[in-house]
Formats: structure tokens, sequence, C-alpha cells
């Protein structure tokens, strides 16, 4: 009868959680993006954009959306932490891959990079949100021009949920619908990707 | 009304105070760097026993810095201070690639106490002045870093004794600490 109750009990009150990693090229805006999630679900106040220093390390970012822990790993992009990213791979449920749209000279390092993440085997099946970043700069690469830059190695994605969004993480402009996008694609690939229980 | 307004005052020239812990092996630099935050001058120190403890002021944040000796035998004593902790500095004697190693079994046991499970780490690859240094992404390798799941983290690669990459560190403290990053 114990064992029963505690085990409801349990069953009751234990948390879905899931990790979803943010890579991109060295001044993408991940951080930002990261800091302006935290401000949206949090209601805490992030950290001045102006003040956010190249990330060398890791940035945590815990958000509760329905009774479920989206977990945010924000990685360093400067080449040589490449190398970092696939360490996270095996544990992540979802990728967002964040790409300056203004910055057009580094499109095909942006290309390059992104091919290499998805065609990884450690990541096959794992959804895969791009946001075009920095869409308040009016001169901007527009999401049909990304698709159209992108269309060539879209074929290497394979059968996962994937799409492009447009977002300012600047202002905050399409942030809720990118992270409403994930929450869906991370319940759906579920069994895939189970989430982790937590107490 | 009286109350109201020191609030007001307080949270706007007021300083926060915050609780910064720095570790690492013996002779990694600890105190070196300690003094150089504090009073921006290399000082000549001689092997801490027990602790050096200073308030740095900077960009309108108190540090409270404890500076915890490091010689094997005082190592255990380091989990008395860890209470109430927002951060650690590590640091690391990056020419020293023979202790590397129990550098990262410090640093992992270190990191498994409960008391510091929301604090932040900063990682300092001290002495990059010294020839044949490992760089920061040896040192992060080494430390094993990468394989940190729930802590925010960075690495700096630093020289106490020029002054090189300290205040960047120092900015990436405050940003954690005023920001909520952890």
């Amino acid at each position: 009868m114990y064992t029963l109750i505690t085990g409801l009990y349990k069953q009751w009150t234990q948390k879905e959680e899931f990790y979803v990693i943010i890579l991109g090229l060295d001044n993408a805006g991940k951080t930002t993006l990261l800091e302006r999630i935290k401000s949206i679900y949090l209601g805490v106040a992030g950290l001045p954009p102006e003040k956010i220093a190249p990330t060398v390390g890791l940035n945590i970012g815990k958000v509760e959306i329905n009774n479920t822990r989206l977990n945010f790993w924000d990685l360093g992009g400067q080449r040589e932490l490449h190398s970092i990213w696939e360490k996270y791979y095996s544990e992540c449920h979802a990728i967002v891959f964040v790409v300056d749209a203004t910055d057009k000279e580094r499109i095909e390092e942006v290309k390059e990079t992104f091919e290499t993440v998805i065609t990884n085997d450690t990541v096959e099946g794992v959804p895969v949100l791009m946001l075009a970043n920095k869409q308040d700069v009016p001169s901007a690469l527009k999401v049909h021009e990304i698709k159209e830059i992108f269309n060539p190695i879209a074929l290497r994605l394979g059968a996962r949920d994937s799409k492009v969004l447009p977002v300012s993480a600047l202002k905050g402009d399409g942030v809720q619908e990118a992270v409403d996008w994930l929450f869906v694609r991370l319940q759906r690939n579920r069994t895939n990707r189970p989430p982790i229980f937590r107490n | 009304m009286g109350a109201i307004f020191s609030r007001l005052f307080s949270r706007l020239w007021g300083s926060k105070e915050v609780r910064i812990l720095i570790l690492g092996l013996d002779g990694a630099g600890k105190t070196t760097i300690l003094y150089r935050f504090q009073i921006g001058e290399v000082v000549t120190t001689i092997p801490t026993v027990g602790f050096n403890v200073e308030t740095v002021t900077y960009k309108n944040i108190k540090f409270q810095v404890w500076d915890l000796g490091g010689q094997t035998s005082i190592r255990p004593y380091w989990r008395c201070y860890y209470a109430n902790t927002d951060a650690i500095i590590y640091v690391v004697d990056s020419q020293d690639r023979d202790r590397v190693g129990t550098s990262k079994e410090e640093l992992v046991a270190m990191l498994e106490e409960e008391e510091l499970r929301d604090a932040a780490l900063l990682v300092l690859a001290n002495k990059q002045d010294m020839e044949g240094a490992m760089s920061h992404t040896e040192v992060s390798d080494a430390l094993g870093l990468t394989s940190l799941r729930n802590r925010t983290w960075t690495i700096y690669k630093c020289s106490a004794k020029t002054g090189e990459g300290l205040t960047e560190a120092l900015d990436w403290l405050v940003n954690v600490v005023s920001g909520g990053k952890k």
C-alpha cells in the first residue's frame, strides 16, 4: 500500500525535462537569444545585449512550460569551440541553430557548419530549428532567402522535423513562436528521444 | 517614506554583495590573483595556510573574495567555506602538465557538493606568460569541463603576473551574478 501511494505520488510530482542546444557561428546572437528566452519565460530582466561577451564555456537557461522543463545549453560559437558541440549531441532533444541574417559574407561558412551538425549520426532524427536572427535590421536576409540558400542541403536533414523561423533576439520578436515550435516537436519526437524524468 | 527612499537609494547607488571562492592547487597563483583584483599589483606571496579574504568592488558590485590555501593537507577544509557561494574561481597553473590530473580530481569532487550546486564556475588558465603553457582549450579538455551539464561555466587564459585576461574574467563574473545567468 505504501509503495503504491509513494509510487503514485512520484508519478504525480515528477517532471519531464528536455535539453535543447543552441548552436551557430560566433556573433550570431545565441546568448542574446537565451537571455531573451529567460526574460520572457522567467520574468527576470535578462542581461542587456551590449554587455554580452563572446561565450567560451556554457550558459544555461531553465524554463518551465506546461509543467515540463526545457533546459537550454548555449555554447560558444567560435571555430575552435565547435569540437565541444558534439559532446552534447547524445543528450540533446532538439537543436536550435542561430544564423546572423545580416552577415551575408559568412553565409557559406554557416552552410558548411550547419551541414556538419545535421549530418552527425548522434543527432539523427533530432528536430532542428533554424532561426534567421537580427530581423530588426532591414537589410537582413528574409526567411525565404535563407531557405533558398539552404535548400541544396535540406535533403540531408532526413526525416526529422525542421523549420526556419525569423526572429529578433534583440527585440524579442518571434522568440515565443520559436519556443512554441520547439515544445511541440519535442513532444512529437519523444519516442525517439524520451524526456528525462526528475522528481 | 524614509524606508522607500533608502531602498531606492540603495538600488541606485548601493552595491550588491557577492561571495566568491578562489580555489585551485598550491602554487596555481590564487593569492597573486586575489591581490591583482584588489590592489592591481603583483605582490610577493608565500604559500597560504588558512585563507585570505578581501573585498573587491568592481562595477558597483562588492565581491567578497576568499582565497583558500591549496596544499594537499588543507584542501579538505575547502568545504567549510562552500555555503552561500555565488561563484567559484578555479585557478590552474597552465604550465604544470603533471598535476593537471590532480587538479581535475579536486575540481570534480568539489562540484559534486550540494552546497555548490548553483555556483557558477570561472576557470582561469593562469601563467600564460610562461613558455610551454597549455592553451585554454587544452586546460578545458584536461579538466573535463565539457562534461558539465547543469552549470554555467567559462574559461579564460590569464597571467596574474602581467594582468592579462583578468579584467575580462571579472566582467564575466559581474554578468553572471547580476544577470541571474546561473
